[in-house]
């Protein structure tokens, strides 16, 4: 700054001297201030280095017929040189300023344009915000209440695209993830173990960008597994705001595992595992997934030693697959399979036995491009479970039915049942609009050689959207309300007796939750 | 030996098939498309090549609906065939066009980032105002066009958008024969 102010007093002592020596020449000026001359005229001389500035042409708007307004006063004699100098000095020192604030833009438009997350190479979103309050009908011990506040997804998300063959890194995290989980020994008192705080963390590798989309990409790590629908659909983007029983059924204070292999806690399939696996479509019509998977649930991480690799966390692996063949761009028939072995020794998954593990499923959507706004999906999934299935923080180990010798329930391996039916109208304009009813009904079969022991549930819901472009952006506030119905326990000899009072899978809920999500 | 002729053959078309891309328009309107259309050129010199039948890809930036009408403003992008077939953001700087269609589009496909491709012929360009700042661009009169809904991200992110699995919503207008 100060350099340039000496230019500018330098450039106007040099001029007035040059005026002051040979004023005939200064009158000649004055007197034929030609375009020509006035070209010649140079009020201030900045710096060399700036001689050619870049960006626009400095900003000195001309009038028409290319005459500055000081021009015109010059030659009417209106302003004398001095003056003119003047203007022309500022004009001069406003336009070098402009250049130099141009290159700083520039400057930082570089640094910004590095920028990991202008390049795609980072991204976060808010998957799911969601605060619910629930009353359940069900008996509750001393000291607890039927009504309760929570905060049922706090889930941050952050992804990116490294390049052509890894277009897609993607984490989770689920903060309100604290409880730890206790693990399924052998023998003896279960301890609490580790959950993890991460959610979800894979990748995606293309190796050949010409195979895609018929071999889209191999994926690694632990995310939704590709079972069916509801399991593969972000909590964030649900219709009803409890879990289907296919995923988690069972336990809350109700009746515990049984040797009919009919009480405690199941989750029947997973939502999450550490998988590799392939994916694509062929045709844009027929989508296919096929991979292996750990078969432990999104904890086991914890149960891995990294050092040697070795710990609980390794169930038999299981392969998984599902063809899914598209009506149109967004109604699907599909089938999936899981087969393998599963333990109940070092489980983390409630309801697994030690044996033989499969699953077989068919599920649907339609969503109507006559009939706008409405969908109907539904999921129907069966498959046997181990011997001796057991809760996870039980001990157990083994097949044998001797509970004193192999832990577990003592059941017999069994066949599990399970399907559901959900459809939901939004109405796009009139006083209804961005409201959408629902309603879903479910059943849930324990174990298909025993009667009496079904689980149903009949869910009522109203969803309110503050804002609703799917899938980014998803505000909203649900009311659903469950009626709930427990068989029992089975029937025959040694069937456990059955409190519908304290089970909360037997009475009646209302649920209200509020979500926001963006990303 | 005829079972195992079969299955190559079976084979071979599936092959075949899934190497290439549905037709997302009719055949009757592909006709006459000018494959080796420069866009640049175009976009410099708008009404020089009028009257000529082309294929757009690109980015929706903004949209108007007006009696029956829809003018949209489009940001150019390449259409290529992997690793999913339309117009892929290939992270550079595009030039904008506008796209005239008569007729009407539900405004959802219209959100801005959606990705289009247009089957028209060009005509002089139009004053189309871009955030409140008019600009004019070389228009294309829409026979059909092809909108995937994806919010601004490229169609080979779906479905695995988000934290799960999201189809991805498509559709073709075509324009009422005038």
């Amino acid at each position: 700054m100060r350099s340039l102010r000496v230019l500018v007093c330098s450039a106007l002592a040099v001029t007035l001297i040059l005026m002051q020596s040979s004023p005939s020449m200064a009158e000649s000026t004055i007197k034929n201030p030609s375009p020509a001359n006035m070209r010649a005229l140079v009020a201030q001389k900045a710096d060399d280095a700036s001689v050619t500035p870049q960006g626009p042409s400095p900003a000195r708007e001309l009038p028409p017929g290319g005459t500055a307004i000081e021009d015109l006063l010059l030659q009417k004699g209106t302003i004398t040189m001095d003056e003119w100098i003047q203007i022309r000095a500022e004009q001069e020192y406003r336009a070098a300023d402009q250049a130099r604030r141009l290159d700083s833009i520039e400057e930082w438009k570089y640094k910004t344009e590095l920028l990991p997350m202008l390049r795609d190479k980072v991204n976060f979103g808010l998957n799911a915000l969601q605060f619910l309050y629930g009353h359940i009908d069900a008996h509750v011990p001393e000291g607890r209440s039927q009504d309760s506040f929570s905060i049922r997804r706090s889930e941050l998300l952050f992804w990116g695209k490294i390049s052509d063959v890894i277009p897609r890194w993607h984490a989770l995290m689920e903060f309100q993830s604290i409880n730890l989980t206790n693990n399924t020994p052998t023998v003896g008192a279960s301890t609490p173990t580790a959950t993890t705080f991460f959610r979800e963390t894979y990748l995606d590798i293309r190796p050949v960008q010409s195979w895609a989309p018929n071999l889209n990409h191999f994926r690694l790590g632990i995310f939704r597994m590709p079972f069916g629908i509801f399991t593969e659909t972000s909590g964030g983007l649900r219709d009803v705001i409890s879990s289907p029983y296919l995923t988690s059924i069972g336990g809350g204070g109700g009746p515990g595992q049984n040797a009919k292999g009919t009480g405690g806690a199941i989750e029947f399939i997973q939502e999450r595992d550490y998988f590799v696996d392939v994916r694509g479509k062929i045709f844009n019509r027929l989508e296919y997934v096929a991979g292996m998977m750990n078969n432990n649930n999104f904890q086991a991480n914890a149960l891995v030693s990294t050092t040697s690799g070795l710990g609980g966390a390794n169930q038999p692996k299981a392969f998984y697959s599902r063809v899914r063949l598209f009506g149109s761009d967004v109604s699907f028939v599909s089938f999936t399979t899981i087969q393998g072995e599963s333990n109940n020794a070092g489980t983390l998954i409630n309801g697994r036995g030690k044996g033989v593990f499969d699953r077989y499923a068919i599920d649907f959507r339609y969503t109507s491009k006559i009939f706008p706004g409405f969908m109907v999906q539904g999921e129907w999934w069966q498959g046997h479970d181990g011997a001796n299935a057991t809760t996870v923080g039980t001990a157990a180990n083994g097949a044998c039915q001797v509970i004193a010798l192999c832990g577990g329930s003592g059941a017999p391996g069994m066949q599990r049942r399970t399907y559901y039916v959900l459809a939901k109208y939004l109405f796009t304009d009139g006083p209804l609009e961005n409201f959408e009813p629902t309603f879903m009904w479910e059943q849930f079969d324990p174990n298909t050689t025993m009667s009496n022991d079904l689980y149903t549930r009949t869910i009522v819901g109203l969803t309110y959207y503050f804002e609703n472009f799917p899938p980014k952006i998803q505000s909203k506030v649900q009311i659903n309300y469950e009626f709930r119905h427990h068989q029992g326990l089975g029937t025959g000899p040694g069937t456990p007796a059955f409190d519908s009072r304290t089970d909360p899978f037997a009475q009646n809920a209302v649920f209200v939750q509020f979500q926001v999500r963006f990303m | 030996m005829k079972r195992v002729s079969l299955m190559a053959a079976m084979l071979v078309y599936v092959g075949l098939s899934a190497c290439s891309h549905s037709q997302i328009f009719p055949q009757e309107v592909m006709e006459g498309v000018d494959p080796n259309f420069d866009f640049s050129r175009w976009r410099m010199l708008p009404n020089q090549a009028a009257g000529k039948t082309i294929q757009l890809g690109g980015r929706i930036i903004q949209s108007e609906s007006r009696e029956g009408s829809t003018t949209i403003a489009v940001a150019q992008l390449p259409i290529v065939e992997h690793p999913a077939y339309g117009p892929k953001d290939m992270g550079k700087r595009s030039d904008e066009f506008a796209v005239s269609y008569q007729g009407k589009i539900d405004s959802a496909f219209l959100q801005r980032g959606n990705r289009i491709i247009v089957v028209g012929t060009t005509r002089p360009a139009m004053l189309v105002s871009i955030d409140d700042v008019p600009h004019s661009l070389p228009t294309v009169s829409a026979k059909c066009v092809h909108i995937w809904m994806t919010g601004g991200r490229d169609i080979a992110d779906f479905p695995s958008f988000g934290a799960g699995y999201e189809t991805l919503e498509e559709q073709t207008f075509c324009a009422s024969p005038q």
